[in-house]
Order: structure tokens, then C-alpha cells, then sequence
């Protein structure tokens, strides 16, 4: 049974990776949880169909903060295609955490912004 | 908006001519500070009050009515209660000085325009000085926020010192009387500037009575939260900003003057910790959060791992509010503002 927060979850909170803005994201996506508050939001830039930058920023518990900054270190470099595909799992597993079900929305909130994020993309732009 | 905008519009459409009684110096207690004021019309009208009732307004209003017939400024000084309250010891036993000024509407250059013009800085979220020499009402010198001036105590000597002096009770927020030049003449400085504003950060129930109350002492209010179930105007019907988004980002699109207040009521670290790195460092006139001082010490050594200086941290009132023993949210919102009155006088 995997800690609680593990050492790499709070790492990623203490110290957040990628967290700030990009100018001119080809992607930005922000998602809430509207009743306990957090919001983060995602924002991607693209060079040759894979990512070239990623960021976020927002105020968000121990979990969804370390989810957002290990989700940013997991899409660098990922293909446009395989951005889809990265699962619930994926992130949920590099968390290393006991995430009990009450908090599975908190760790799938990046997630979920990059899913939306992608819907609303319309392509490389020339 | 101060209350001294409001009846200068409201005399302005009812008198021709009035008395603008200003308190210009107190020694010992007094129920109010330098620069409260009391009209008086020609046709009756009184609003305002440099005590805060008593024999005392009851004289301010007999002496501007001699004004009035003069139209001659005058000074009166005066005692804080009647012989009788002496006697008995009833007394708030301060003196004060107050003066009074008749003011003609019908001319078009009267006192009534240099305080729109003053309300027009104060619009602009800056602060302005008015300096009135007490030997010559018709000398006056408007000091803005950045050092423009307008108008003259006589001459130029006088005028670069009451500037200097100016801004520097500006920064202070304060008004006073204090002797110029060679002649140690007497100059009243009234100092204007923009309500003093509360920005609480967490829609919480805490914050809806905060709000309330610090509408009803004249503050203008801003509340922040990520969540729009939480952060509406049905739940605060009083406050003058609603923002929505992410509470730190917000936080930083905000300005923390010497008369910004401060209070994080969301008691969850998420929005506490993101919130404080940011408001902190601007050093408002305070910065208030809801929490045990166990909590407290928790959020103060996460910060302070992280890298901000303890000088900062120093600055966290927490649990926030006067200990008076508040229990529900309404007590708690007293408590906090009650804290932040304290420190607004010093006290």
C-alpha cells in the first residue's frame, strides 16, 4: 500500500515544477472543482506536432498541485496524438499516493484540463 | 464615499450660504479627530459634527451662526463638556480648537469646488491635501498625491513647506494644524484620500457578515474565491467587488496601499498559501487569517522553508481579531474588524 502523500507528492507540491504562464499557449485550459475551490490551469505550446512548453498555474490542495506539475513533466516532449492517451492511471500512478476515491477529482483536475484543452485546439497554426 | 462629498452635494442644492465648522486641533480626549466637520445653513440646515453631540455642537452651531452674519471666519477654542460636567467629573476633559468658515455658493470660486476637485483625486485612488491658513481662509493650498499643487498660502516660501509638510501627513493619512514660516502662522492640513479598502479572500461564511459590517463602517470591499457557487452577490449583497478566478493570480492584479486590509477567511491552505506569498511582500496595512495559532505556526513555517523572510511573516495576524470571545461568524467578522479599527488609530 503505497504512503498516503509520498515523498515525490509532496516534492511536487513543495516545489512545484513548470508552474507559471506561456505567452501565446497553443493550448489553455482551466478547470475547477467547484466546491472545495481548486482551479488550475494548463497551458501547452507545440513545435513540429509534439510539446514544446508546458506550464500551469492555480491554487490547488497537495494533490492536484503535485498531479498538475508531474503532468507538465509528463507531456514534454509527448506527441499531439499521444496526449489523448495518457490515462487516469498514468498520472495516478506517478503519484505514488493512496488516492482514496473522495480525492481522485483533485488528481484528474490537470487531466481533465488538458482534455478539454485539446478539444478546443484547432490545429498548428502556419 | 466620505460623508463630507455627500453633504457638500447635499448643502450645495439647499443653501446659499453656509458655515463649514472644522475641527482644526484637539489636546487631551476627543471623541473625534482632526479634521471632522459640522455645517451649518443660513436656512437652518445642520449636518455633520465635530464632538459627537452635546453643548459643545450647540456652541459650534451658535458660533457659525455668528459667522454667518459677519461672514468672517473665526477660531473658537473650546472645552469638552459644559462646567457642570467639569464639576462632576462627566467631562471627556480634552480642549479643542474649531474653525469655522462661511462659504457663499452663489460665487462660483467657493471652498465647495476645491472639494470636488479633491473628490476627483480621491476617485482616482489618490490622496490630496487641503491646506487652509487659520489667519486667512481665503489662503489655500491643494496638495495632490505626486506633489502638484494648486491654489497658495501667500507665498512661495510658505507654499514649498506646507507641500513638503503635506506629503508627509499624506503618507500618514492624517490631519493636523502645524505653525508655518517666520511668523509661525497656523495652517490646517485636512487630509482626503480613498476609502480604506478589505479584500477577503475565501467566499466563506465568515465572510459574508465581514463584509456586511465593514460596508456599515465605510470601507469598500472585495472579495475573492475560485468558486462562483460560493462567491455571490446574494451572499454579499453589500460587497463592491465580486472576483472570480485563481485567488493568488487575482491577488496579484490588486493594489496594497497603507489603507488595504487584508483577510484570508477560506481556512483551507490551498488558497491561504498561494494567497499570502503574494500579499505579504506588498505589506497592506494588514493581513489577517482564520486559524488557530497552531495553525498559524504550520503556514508560517511552510512559508518560511520556502524562503520568505520573517520579517514578512511577522506581519501575519493570526488567529485574526481582537480576543473578545466570538463564537459565531458574526462575532468572528466583529473581532476581525475590530482588530483592524484598532490598528487604523494605533490603539
Amino acid at each position: 500500500m503505497p504512503a498516503l502523500y509520498s515523498d515525490i507528492l509532496l516534492d511536487h507540491f513543495r516545489h512545484p515544477r513548470n508552474y507559471g504562464s506561456l505567452d501565446a499557449p497553443d493550448i489553455s485550459n482551466e478547470q475547477l472543482n467547484p466546491l472545495c475551490g481548486d482551479r488550475i490551469r494548463l497551458e501547452l505550446k507545440f513545435e513540429e506536432s509534439r510539446v514544446s512548453a508546458a506550464r500551469f498555474k492555480g491554487d490547488g490542495c497537495a494533490i492536484s498541485t503535485a498531479a498538475a506539475s508531474m503532468l507538465t513533466e509528463l507531456v514534454l516532449g509527448e506527441d499531439i496524438e499521444e496526449l489523448a492517451n495518457i490515462s487516469d492511471a498514468r498520472l495516478i500512478s506517478a503519484l505514488e499516493s493512496n488516492i482514496q476515491p473522495a480525492r481522485l477529482q483533485c488528481a484528474l483536475l490537470p487531466l481533465h484540463a488538458l482534455r478539454e484543452g485539446l478539444k478546443g485546439w484547432t490545429g498548428l497554426q502556419d | 464615499m466620505e460623508e463630507l462629498f455627500e453633504d457638500i452635494e447635499r448643502l450645495a442644492h439647499a443653501e446659499k450660504r453656509v458655515a463649514m465648522a472644522t475641527l482644526v486641533a484637539t489636546r487631551g480626549t476627543s471623541p473625534k479627530r482632526e479634521g471632522a466637520k459640522m455645517w451649518v445653513g443660513e436656512e437652518g440646515r445642520i449636518l455633520g459634527s465635530v464632538t459627537i453631540g452635546g453643548c459643545v455642537d450647540a456652541r459650534v452651531i451658535a458660533e457659525s451662526e455668528q459667522a454667518l452674519s459677519s461672514f468672517e471666519s473665526r477660531l473658537v477654542e473650546m472645552k469638552l463638556g459644559n462646567e457642570d460636567a467639569w464639576e462632576i467629573g462627566f467631562s471627556c476633559a480634552g480642549d479643542l480648537d474649531v474653525f469655522i468658515e462661511p462659504v457663499d455658493l452663489t460665487r462660483s470660486d467657493n471652498v465647495f469646488e476645491l472639494y470636488r476637485a479633491i473628490r476627483k483625486t480621491v476617485d482616482q485612488g489618490k490622496r490630496a491635501v487641503l491646506a487652509t491658513s487659520l489667519k486667512d481662509s481665503s489662503r489655500k493650498l491643494l496638495i495632490i498625491e505626486g506633489g502638484e499643487i494648486a491654489g497658495s498660502l501667500g507665498t512661495s516660501v510658505l507654499d514649498r513647506e506646507a507641500q513638503a509638510i503635506g506629503l508627509e501627513l499624506m503618507k500618514k493619512g492624517v490631519s493636523s494644524t502645524v505653525s508655518l514660516g517666520p511668523d509661525s502662522a497656523p495652517v490646517f492640513f485636512e487630509t482626503h484620500g480613498p476609502p480604506p479598502t478589505l479584500i477577503v479572500f475565501g467566499a466563506s461564511h465568515v465572510a459574508m457578515p465581514l463584509v456586511s459590517l465593514a460596508h456599515d463602517l465605510g470601507l469598500k470591499t472585495i472579495v475573492v474565491d475560485g468558486r462562483p457557487r460560493f462567491a455571490t452577490r446574494e451572499r454579499f449583497p453589500d460587497v463592491d467587488e465580486l472576483l472570480i478566478g485563481i485567488p493568488s493570480e487575482i491577488a496579484e492584479t490588486l493594489a496594497y496601499t497603507s489603507s488595504t486590509f487584508v483577510v484570508l477567511t477560506a481556512h483551507d491552505y490551498k488558497y491561504d498559501l498561494p494567497v499570502l506569498k503574494v500579499v505579504l511582500p506588498a505589506r497592506p496595512a494588514y493581513v489577517g487569517l482564520l486559524g488557530s495559532k497552531r495553525r498559524g505556526a504550520a503556514i508560517k513555517e511552510f512559508l518560511g522553508d520556502g524562503g520568505m523572510d520573517q520579517s514578512l511573516l511577522d506581519q501575519l495576524h493570526v488567529p485574526t481579531g481582537l480576543d473578545i470571545g466570538a463564537g459565531t461568524a458574526a462575532e468572528i467578522a466583529l473581532s476581525i474588524l475590530a482588530e483592524t479599527v484598532a490598528l487604523k488609530y494605533a490603539k
